[in-house]
């Protein structure tokens, strides 16, 4: 690249990265603009269906609602799994004694939970934090798990020899892993944001996914689609803002693997 | 003749798995002086690192003992610090060269002398300038300089340091032996030093400790009474250097290198 300025460089990858979803979007407008196929109305209905559910109460009764519970899942997983993945990772008996079960959780689909604790729990919020946050918990944790196990003995060694206080060497060990928790924390965040609207859909009253399965049996297209455009974009920008604090997070992690220049 | 401050008895050490068990150093014996240098030689796979990590305290002997300064050790002594051949591997990379130096006087010194003692240690190898820098933004040198610095602002009695040298390139390799002569001077350390470079032991030390493979224990121990004042180019090119050097040469030579079927034998089931 000619101009190499950061400025310059960070807007040609914004333009690269918006370029092809402006493109897809113009494609879609143009194409569904004569549509008379109720399932796939004109993306201008859509848009205005948008303005009129979303810009207005809805947004208080649903989205929040959703963002509440994705946010205390996320929060709660994020704290449980750094934590019990640290301990596992660093004392084998823990290990030892976890990794059956591991395996076994590690598999099986947080969805399959819902029935179960619907049963269990009821139908309240509980059960959707619990489905949401089982969702995101293993990634952390067996990432943290990993991570932790694979901090170099080199430090370890050097953190002992200069008599670090034993806080201080567990607070050293876990940001030597930092970069495989952030690893897991990002795989949790779409698992949990994909749980969360189908536990929403299976089993609510408000939310993001039950109101949208709300517009579906209304018959209320338009609306539904919104919904979708909706839940697509509120993925994107999570996505977005995790990438924004691990990039500021873990600078020395690409520096010290040599996948950014000295500065 | 000053006080002995690291004494090394009857030490063992063997590693013992399920399976197999390996005797990486038996019957080792060795003193040093408050204020010497002494290097430790011998083939690779002899026992230094083992031998440096016990005196460490990381690692446990499972026989004699180390006594440094009147105390018997079992864990990591105060006073002491190490150096380690990873350099890129001991220092934190998500801290600054001066938080790397700071961290292990955060617990045992106060803010103001913890500063000073810093920019010291940090002037005193030349990186004065590189204190706000990441050590992955440093060449491999310069690295290992600021775990010397590290080191060096710790103020340890007794400075351990294995093959710290033998990542880098030859002139760059020099001008570290010259520093940490110089700071072995400045500092008033005893320095153990580790290194399977025979030149290099015999230009820094005071002694040479000439290590046998396994089972044999310390198989010389070479005075080196060359001047105190050193350089690369007049020191090395001497005739009395030549003659340590081979007499070092000799006994590591003489060392009996172990044969494949004591090698099986040592690595019995
Ligand atoms: N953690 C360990 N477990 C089992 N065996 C070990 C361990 N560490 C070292 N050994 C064995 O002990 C012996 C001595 O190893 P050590 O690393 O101390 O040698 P060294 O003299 O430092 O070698 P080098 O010059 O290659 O660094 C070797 O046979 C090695 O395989
Ligand atoms: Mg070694």
């Amino acid at each position: 690249m000619r101009a190499g300025g950061p400025l310059a460089r960070g807007a040609a990858g914004a333009g690269l990265a918006l370029g092809l979803p402006a493109a897809l979007l113009a494609l879609w407008w143009v194409a569904s603009a004569g549509s008379t196929n109720i399932f796939l109305p004109p993306l201008r209905v859509i848009v205005e269906a948008f303005g009129r559910v979303w810009l207005s109460g809805t947004f208080a009764d649903d989205v929040v609602p959703s963002l509440w519970r994705l946010g205390a899942s996320y929060g709660a997983a994020l704290v449980v799994g750094v934590v019990a993945g640290y301990a596992i990772g660093r004392w084998p008996v823990a290990r030892a004694l976890t990794s059956p079960l591991l395996a076994y959780f590690r598999v099986l689909p947080a969805p399959v939970m819902i029935p179960v604790l619907l049963v269990a729990v009821g139908i309240g919020d509980a059960t959707k934090l619990i489905v949401i946050g089982l969702g995101a918990l293993w990634p952390i944790l067996l990432n943290t798990a990993d991570g932790v196990r694979a901090v170099d003995e080199v430090q370890l060694e050097t953190a002992a020899a200069f008599r670090l206080p034993v806080w201080t060497r567990h607070r050293l060990t876990l940001r030597a892993a930092t970069p495989q928790i952030f690893a897991g924390a990002r795989q949790a965040l779409g698992i949990s944001i994909i749980v969360m609207v189908v536990s929403e859909m299976l089993m609510s009253t408000d939310g993001l996914g039950f109101t949208v399965t709300q517009f579906q049996r209304s018959f209320a297209i338009p609306e539904m689609w919104s919904g979708v455009l909706l839940i697509g974009a509120l993925g994107f920008a999570l996505a977005k803002l995790f990438e924004l604090v691990e990039r500021r997070a873990l600078r020395w992690h690409r520096g010290h693997t040599g996948r950014e220049e000295p500065s | 003749m000053t006080a002995e401050l690291l004494r090394i008895e009857k030490l063992g050490k063997s590693y013992r798995s399920r399976e197999r068990q390996v005797d990486a150093l038996t019957g080792i014996d060795l003193a040093v002086r408050e204020g010497e240098f002494v290097s430790v030689v011998g083939p690779s796979g002899c026992g230094k690192t083992t031998l440096l990590k016990i005196v460490a305290g990381l690692v446990p002997a499972t026989a004699g003992e180390v006594v440094l300064g009147g105390r018997r050790v079992t864990e990591p002594p105060a006073d002491l610090a190490v150096v380690f051949q990873e350099y890129g591997r001991s220092l934190f990379a998500w801290k600054t060269v001066r938080q790397n130096v700071e961290l292990p006087l955060r617990h045992h010194v106060g803010r103001a002398e913890r500063r000073a003692l810093v920019a010291d240690a940090l002037d005193a190898v030349g990186l004065g300038a590189a204190a706000g820098a990441y050590p992955w933004q440093l060449s491999g040198g310069m690295q290992q300089r600021v775990a010397i610095a590290r080191a060096i602002a710790y103020r340890p009695k007794l400075l351990l340091m294995d093959e710290p040298f033998s990542a880098v390139d030859a002139q760059t390799r020099g001008d570290l032996e010259d520093l940490l002569a110089q700071l072995w001077h400045r500092y008033a350390m005893t320095v153990l030093f580790v290194t399977h470079d025979i030149d290099e032991a015999v230009y820094l030390s005071q002694r040479v400790v000439v290590l046998g493979t396994g089972t044999t224990g310390v198989q010389a121990q070479i005075p080196i009474d060359l001047p105190a004042e050193r350089d690369q180019l007049g020191t090395r090119s001497s005739a009395h250097f030549g003659e340590l050097r081979a007499q070092v040469y000799a006994r590591v030579r003489r060392t009996p290198r172990p044969s494949t079927p004591e090698l099986l034998e040592r690595v019995a089931p």
